[in-house]
């Protein structure tokens, strides 16, 4: 017997197959044991906050093989860590690029020896960009998925067994939200080279100003808020560039900079090191600056 | 047609299919459980909608009541079986499929107390649970659960049962016995060879 109810059935079921070998158990704290999801054969990216101990860290992977790892980057601010495995077994997932509201989606774990566990729902909503507790993430999914005990650092996956983002329910009061995929990847990528997240430093104070429409004339698109410096550091890469008390900042390499979320999102990623083009109101007419991001120490 | 009514269509059959096969097993104590016809006018059920009830009585889809006796049961499954006089020919259709993990899931049955509802999810896990005699095999769901979903079907996307709802831990994971449990307790329990799975009550 066959109807689209089967058919959705067996694709969900094969999509939960298809991340599933690439969704892995972590052995790294002393409660029950958390996932992760294979990022290259030999890089295990989970969340941080389940990432409890340095030393004695395995990793089980689909087969059932467990294969020593270490710790090779952490970043509080995603709650993302990356665990290198001794022998390169793991097979890497395969990314989905956006989520929509309203898709179906599986949230994947793998906690115990029994096997990939998952729990269905939808996308309920995309936002961001938000402040954690110890930073701040660019977007974040929300699902109506079920967070099962062992689920935090597992995958969401859509119909076609696609990696959408990292389940996480390290941002406290509870509640899980998923990392989305192309951030966490970015994340996954720094931890892998530098250990670390690199974050860019300007050297600034700023505070939330509203631009007036004149300026927002000059600037030659609607945006209703910037940031306005009321202070510069000696020997900052602010400083260097030229940037003075009161230029308003409206915008990095492009982006629009509406608030102080918006401008710690900008300062993480590539940008450290790079000559990049912020944008400010400076007697209400715009200007664009090239400024040298430092990293943050 | 678009896939939307497709999927309607489906889930009418899907209905149209189980609706037959669902009891409602009152135990002479306030709440009832759910149960599900197997044939030969027998009827399964949890064992713990009927472990402390005093007289039972079945009622089925077409509102007729039966007085029922226990015929067997199992507390360490939480399964149990049923003998009602009426309905020898209708049963559930049990799945002989592996159920995976991500397949589409319905629970049958009558959460608070309300008739017929039928809730969906996916299965969440293949796995086993403790019991003060080993391990048994469970399949775990994120369907919504109720008290009075207890004895009543967890079906595949076909309409066949792939296991008994049991229980709910924690407010989010309903547990089923799987359909492989069933049919051996049917087994037994239809040969009336008092076996190890079923120790006492076996009449």
């Amino acid at each position: 017997m066959s109807n689209v109810l089967v058919e959705l059935s067996n694709a969900m079921a094969a999509a939960a197959e298809k991340v599933g070998t690439s969704t892995v158990m972590v052995n790294a704290r002393r409660r029950i044991p958390a996932t992760g999801i294979a990022y290259g054969a030999d890089l295990i990216l989970t969340a941080n906050h389940v990432v409890e101990r340095e030393e004695g860290i395995t990793v089980t992977l689909s087969d059932g093989s467990e294969v020593p790892a270490t710790v090779a980057g952490r970043d509080h601010g995603t709650d993302l860590a990356l665990l290198r495995l001794e022998r390169p077994l793991a097979k890497p997932a395969e990314t989905a690029q956006d989520a929509k509201v309203g898709q179906l989606v599986l949230a994947l774990g793998r906690p115990s020896e029994a096997g990939i566990e998952a729990s269905l729902g939808v996308v309920s909503a995309v936002g961001g960009p938000v402040h954690t507790r110890h930073g701040a993430i660019d977007k974040y999914i929300r699902t109506d998925t079920t967070p099962f005990p062992g689920f935090s650092g597992g995958p969401l996956a859509d119909a076609d067994g696609r990696v959408v983002g990292l389940n996480t329910s390290g941002f406290g009061h509870g509640a899980a939200i998923t990392i989305p995929a192309d951030l966490a990847w970015k994340v996954a990528e720094q931890l892998a080279k530098h250990g670390s997240v690199r974050r860019g430093y300007l050297g600034v104070r700023s505070q939330g100003v509203e631009i007036s429409a004149a300026a927002q004339k000059a600037l030659k698109r609607e945006q209703a808020t910037g940031l306005i410096l009321i202070g510069v550091e000696s020997d900052s890469p602010a400083e260097a560039a030229g940037l003075m008390v009161g230029d308003i900042i409206v915008a990095i390499d492009g982006q629009p900079v509406h608030s102080h979320d918006e401008l710690f999102a900008r300062l993480s990623g590539d940008v450290i090191d790079k000559s990049t083009p912020v944008e400010v109101l400076r007697g209400g007419q715009p200007q664009s600056i090239n400024v040298k991001i430092g990293a943050r120490k | 047609m678009n896939f939307s009514s497709l999927l309607n269509t489906a889930l009418d059959d899907l209905l149209a299919q189980v609706r037959p096969v669902l009891a409602i097993v009152h135990n002479g104590r306030r709440g009832a459980g759910a149960g599900v016809l197997v044939g030969d006018g027998l009827v399964l059920t949890s064992n713990h909608v009927v472990a402390r009830g005093r007289s039972f009585k079945v009622t089925l889809n077409d509102d007729a009541s039966y007085e029922a006796r226990v015929l067997s049961h199992d507390p360490e499954t939480d399964l149990a079986l049923l003998s009602i006089p009426a309905n020898g020919g209708t049963s559930a259709v049990f799945s002989e499929r592996d159920p995976r993990p991500g397949e589409l899931v319905f629970a049958f049955g009558h959460p608070w107390g309300e008739r017929a509802v039928l809730t969906g999810g996916v299965l969440s896990a293949v796995t086993t649970a403790r019991t003060p005699r080993g391990e048994i095999p469970i399949l775990r769901t994120d369907a919504r659960l109720a008290p009075g979903n207890s004895g009543g079907p967890l079906l595949n996307a076909a309409g066949e049962v792939i296991g008994l709802n049991a229980m709910i831990f924690g407010g989010d994971q309903g547990i089923a016995i799987p359909a492989s449990v069933i049919r051996k307790f049917l087994g037994m329990a239809r040969s009336r060879v008092p076996a190890n799975a079923v120790p006492e009550g076996v009449i």
